[in-house]
Parts: structure tokens; C-alpha cells; sequence
């Protein structure tokens, strides 16, 4: 298993290569730079000089992906290993993982009530296939996959902060109650309610669908014929072995836990990596996109790794 | 091709007349559509969304600029016959500027579908046809795109490039979404490649070219246009993302993303505004699904997916 690891971060490198070379040359190819604002007669272009020097951008642009791609990795003990950033001349790796806690509190309370709301719902519609509690589901689910994120967040908002007051409409703690846990529940239901039913709908069609797989294999038809209980069947033989690829889908979910949110965080204004990546993209400010997208490619591996070696410690068939 | 190999064959009888084998056979596009028309949610789906193309089209086309003038004595009015929907915080027709929204989003979506199936039929029967390194490099670069988060990329292509611009939107959706369909290809083109009929192609001495086009992409289409089908319902609601972001249509351009984006500070006065433009979506979205598997249960039975 080590070996496997070790051999899937080396074929990794090449990958993060691309990654970094594809999105420096989007970032530096693009027209205008993000000075481009402060040019007006009342600044010198020397000033902009001064500006463009400072951060590098003078430099021929292989130079810079050199010095950028190198000085990157050096970021667990290097505060400023991802530059600083244009904006406000804070060290980038600051200002993102100052941003991680909260995202990862919104999309971690989201996953977990997804998975606990997902699963007895996928498991019901397998196990009751075409009765009218599948069909109800199967239609929910299917109408819940089609609803847009950022649509559902705004109807939740309207009808549940606007019209009825029960919630607030955005930000993570009310004024000067910052730190409070029923504040910041308060503050997390409607986002964490919107990206639950969202995923509900994606999870629990994906583990009915592994469920009906596995109901109809041998083990459990010999199971059911021992004599053994409905219940003991299902819940012992069927669900473990129907559970597998849910483990993989939870790696697959690594890099979502830290991008994904972008949108929902944007409708319910909520201080996380998305709403810092949007805002990186419309100030262009380089450093914080490039962090940004290293950041959300390496999850990506990261992640796929995760789900292959979730995969291998909870399906003892499968060897590395 | 099927359909050519199993059409009513002439048989020369001992009157030497030709006898003509009447027995009805089936053309393959014949079982298609028969396997399609059992589907009747994808029937539902395909009439609904012929219904929205042929609606976003007519109705700017018949109401004028309805949909972008703006009367602040008709502000957040009520519905009445000629705007079923009401007027929204400008005064303008919300019916009216709904049909121009989705015009603008069906046709940035069904543009952006077609990019993405023109680079990964591209992409993809390149890296199966010839195999070996060219296969390996092209994978490799497919993974590269995979690994960074999609979403981000294309907010990134199209700020960069062009906020608000209708080809940037679709070309940065297309750029970023043509993975999946190269891969299908490259999958069929991998079992196609070994088939009798390009072999006999090849023995008769026909380019590469020739094979390619004229035998193996026909062949491994099937695949290619469900998932197209399915991405139109994702790069709707990619566009509407944008533009509800700030990035893609902004007005006084309409799209259904930014009708959402300015309904947003109406919740109290009209909250109706917000409901038009999403159901609109989650139609178009639903529909383009239905259609999707439709489509799969009819050109490629072997991909049904047990429900």
C-alpha cells in the first residue's frame, strides 16, 4: 500500500506540472494586468513601473513561473511562499487559510447531513423498489439534482429570511457576537440546508443504486434463503457491501470541500475560499488566483488518491 | 449502417423477376425512435424543450425590445394579458425579458455543447485512432484539465478574457467541458478500432482519413450525443452561474441568471421576480436530463443504466 501511494505521488508531479503551467500562462496571457485600474493621468507610469517591478511582473514570464513554482512548495514553514497579494500586500497563504476554517465548517456540516439524510433514503428506495416511497423519492431526488444551487439558496433566503424572518440573510455571526455557536448555526442552517438537499438528491440516487446492485447478488439471495431476518440481511450482508463505492464518492468529495461552496457562499455571503477566489479573479489579483488554483488542483489529486485508497482498506478484494 | 445491412434484399427468382423479400425489417433508426417513444418522460422532455427553443425564439421576435424597456409608471404591476408575468423593479415586461433570458441561455448552452463535442470527438478519436504515446500525452492533458476545479477555471477564462461576453462564455464553458465527451471517443474508438468493417476499410485501402471519418466517428457518435444532451442542462446552469456572479450577460442584457441576480433586492415588493427565471431553469434542466437518458436507452442500449 505504500509502494501504491508513493508511486501515485510520483505520477502526480508531471499533473501538478500541467496544472501550474496551464493556469500560469491563462493568468499572464490574458490582456491587461492588475495595475490596469490604477492608470490615470494623476499616477506616472513610473509609478506603475515602481508597481510591476516590486511584484515581478517585468520579469521575462519564465522566470517568474520558475521562481513562482519553486518558492510555492516551500509553504508549510515560508509565510510567504505564494507571494503577496495585490490587493492589500498581505502573504497569500495567510489570507487562504485564514478563509479555510470557515468553508470547511459549512461543507463539512453540509456532508455530514447529507450522508446521514442520504443514506437510510437510498437504502429505503432500493430496498422498497417501485412502491410509491421509491417512486416519491426518485421523483424528489430527480426534481432536488435538477435545482440550481445558487437558485435553491436565493428561494431559501426569500422565503425563510425574507418573508418569514426566521434566519438571517448572510454573513457568519450577527454583530458582536462573534464566536458564539448557536450565532454561528443560526448563521450556517440556510446554506447548510441549501447544499443538503442538493446533495441528498446526487447520494441518495447514487446509494439506491448501489444498494439495488448488491440486492441482487447470490450472497444475499442465499442469505434470504438460510432463513435469516429481513432486517439482518439488509443491514448486514447488503448495506456493508453496498456502502463501497459511498467511501469512494466521500473522496471524490476532498476537493468540493474546499472550492466547491463558491456560489453558495456567494448567495449567502459567507466569508469563505470561494468568495476569496471570485474576489482574487475580479481584482486579478495573480497571486491569490494561482495559490487558489494549485490549491484546488492538488485537492483534486489528493482526493482521487483518497477515494482509491478508501477503496482498497474498505473492499478487502481489492489489491494494490 | 446497421439500418443499410438488414434493408429488404432483391432475390432473383428462376423467372428471373425480381422477387423482393417482404418480410418487415426494422432499420436500425426505426428501433431507435421505437425504443425512444417507450420512454415517455424523454418524449415529455424533447416536446418541452422544443417548446422553450421555439417560445425564446418567437416571442422577442414578435414582442420587439418589450423585454428591455423599462416604463417606471408600470414598476412591480401585477400580471394583466400582455404581461402574464407582471412588470419587474424597472418596469419592464417580466414575460417578455424571461423569454429573452432564455434565449440568451439556450443558445449560450446549446453553443457551448457544440464546442464541447467538436474538440472531444476531435480530441478524442485522435488519441484512439493512433494510440500509443500520441493516446498517453493527450490522457495525460485530459487528467491536467480534470484536476482543476472547473467552476474556477471558467470564472478565470471568462473574466479574464471578456466579463459579459456571449463567445467568451461559450468558448471558456467549451474549453473546460470537452473531457468527458474525448474520453467516450477514445473508448470507442479503442473497440472500433479492431472492428471487421474498418478493417475492410483499411484493407481496401482507404486513408486514414477517410476511415475516420466516413467509418469510425458515426460509429462511436451514440455515446457522444447523450452526453451532450446532458450538457446542455449543465452549461445552462454554468452561464446562469456567471452571470448571477457578475461575470457572464449583465444587463441590460437578459439572462436567467442575472433576472435572479436583480431579483435578489425585490424579495419584499415582488418576490414573485425570483421564481420565474429559476423554474424556468430547473425546466430546461430537467428536461435536457430526461432527454439525455432518453437518448441513451434508444442509440446506446448497452449503456442503460438499471433503475
Amino acid at each position: 500500500m505504500a509502494r501504491y501511494i508513493a508511486r501515485r505521488l510520483i505520477q502526480a508531479i508531471p499533473i501538478i506540472i500541467g496544472i501550474s503551467i496551464i493556469s500560469f500562462l491563462i493568468v499572464y496571457l490574458s490582456p491587461g494586468d492588475p495595475f490596469d485600474r490604477f492608470r490615470s493621468n494623476k499616477v506616472s507610469p513610473e509609478v506603475i513601473e515602481n508597481l510591476r517591478r516590486v511584484y515581478g511582473l517585468d520579469q521575462p514570464l519564465p522566470v517568474q513561473f520558475v521562481k513562482w513554482f519553486t518558492a510555492f512548495w516551500s509553504f508549510p514553514w515560508n509565510p510567504t511562499a505564494w507571494g503577496y497579494s495585490i490587493t492589500d500586500g498581505l502573504p497569500v497563504r495567510d489570507k487562504i487559510f485564514e478563509r479555510i476554517p470557515s468553508t470547511l465548517q459549512l461543507m463539512g456540516v453540509s456532508l455530514f447531513f447529507t450522508v446521514v439524510i442520504a443514506i437510510p433514503i437510498g437504502i429505503l428506495g432500493a430496498v422498497r423498489q417501485y412502491s410509491w416511497s421509491d417512486k416519491i423519492i426518485m421523483i424528489v431526488a430527480t426534481i432536488g439534482y435538477a435545482l440550481p444551487t445558487f437558485w435553491l439558496g436565493i428561494i431559501l433566503k426569500q422565503i425563510f429570511a425574507a418573508q418569514l424572518d426566521i434566519f438571517p440573510l448572510f454573513g457568519k455571526y450577527s454583530f458582536g457576537k462573534e464566536g458564539d455557536v448557536l450565532d454561528l448555526a443560526w448563521h450556517l442552517a440556510l446554506p447548510v440546508a441549501t447544499l443538503t438537499v442538493v446533495g441528498v438528491a446526487g447520494w441518495s440516487r447514487y446509494m439506491r443504486a448501489s444498494m439495488l446492485e448488491v440486492l441482487r447478488a447470490d450472497y444475499i439471495r442465499t442469505a434470504r434463503a438460510k432463513g435469516l431476518a429481513s432486517s439482518r440481511v439488509i443491514f448486514k450482508h447488503a448495506l456493508r457491501n453496498a456502502l463501497i463505492p459511498i467511501v469512494t464518492l466521500l473522496g471524490l468529495t476532498v476537493p468540493a470541500l474546499l472550492t466547491g461552496a463558491a456560489i453558495t457562499e456567494a448567495v449567502f455571503t459567507w466569508p469563505g475560499l470561494g468568495g476569496l477566489g471570485v474576489s482574487s479573479v475580479v481584482d486579478r489579483d495573480y497571486p491569490v488566483v494561482l495559490a487558489f488554483v494549485m490549491m484546488g488542483g492538488s485537492m483534486v489529486i489528493i482526493g482521487n488518491l483518497l477515494a482509491d485508497v478508501l477503496y482498497a482498506v474498505v473492499d478487502p478484494r481489492i489489491k494494490y | 449502417m446497421e439500418g443499410a445491412q438488414s434493408r429488404p434484399i432483391p432475390v432473383l427468382s428462376e423467372s428471373g423477376v425480381d422477387e423482393v423479400d417482404l418480410t418487415p425489417v426494422r432499420t436500425y433508426w426505426q428501433l431507435v425512435r421505437q425504443r425512444f417513444v417507450r420512454h415517455r418522460l424523454a418524449v415529455i422532455a424533447f416536446f418541452l424543450l422544443s417548446f422553450l427553443v421555439i417560445a425564446s425564439i418567437a416571442i422577442p421576435f414578435l414582442t420587439g425590445n418589450a423585454w428591455a424597456k423599462t416604463d417606471l409608471t408600470l414598476i412591480n404591476k401585477p400580471p394583466s394579458l400582455i404581461a402574464p408575468f407582471g412588470y419587474d423593479h424597472l418596469g419592464t415586461n417580466t414575460f417578455a425579458r424571461l423569454m429573452k433570458g432564455l434565449q440568451t441561455s439556450l443558445f449560450i448552452g446549446l453553443s457551448a455543447v457544440t464546442v464541447i463535442v467538436v474538440i472531444g470527438i476531435t480530441v478524442g478519436s485522435i488519441a484512439g485512432f493512433f494510440g500509443g504515446w500520441v493516446d498517453n500525452a493527450l490522457m495525460r492533458f485530459v487528467d491536467i484539465v480534470l484536476s482543476i476545479p472547473t467552476f474556477f477555471l471558467i470564472v478565470m477564462l471568462v473574466a479574464f478574457w471578456g466579463t459579459g461576453n456571449v463567445w467568451v462564455i461559450i468558448i471558456a464553458i467549451g474549453l473546460t467541458g470537452w473531457t468527458t465527451a474525448a474520453r467516450l471517443v477514445r473508448a470507442e474508438f479503442l473497440s472500433l478500432r479492431e472492428a471487421d468493417f474498418v478493417q475492410a476499410a483499411r484493407a481496401l485501402g482507404a486513408s486514414d482519413r477517410r476511415i475516420v471519418v466516413r467509418h469510425m466517428i458515426p460509429s462511436a457518435l451514440a455515446p457522444v450525443v447523450v452526453a451532450a444532451t446532458l450538457g446542455i442542462a449543465d452549461s445552462v446552469v454554468v452561464e446562469a452561474s456567471l452571470s448571477f456572479l457578475g461575470f457572464g450577460i449583465n444587463p441590460p442584457e437578459a439572462s436567467l441568471g442575472n433576472m435572479l441576480t436583480g431579483a435578489q433586492d425585490f424579495f419584499y415588493r415582488n418576490p414573485l421576480l425570483a421564481w420565474y427565471p429559476g423554474v424556468t431553469l430547473v425546466l430546461v434542466v430537467l428536461a435536457a436530463s430526461f432527454l439525455g437518458d432518453g437518448l441513451r436507452d434508444a442509440l446506446d442500449p448497452r449503456q442503460r443504466v438499471e433503475v
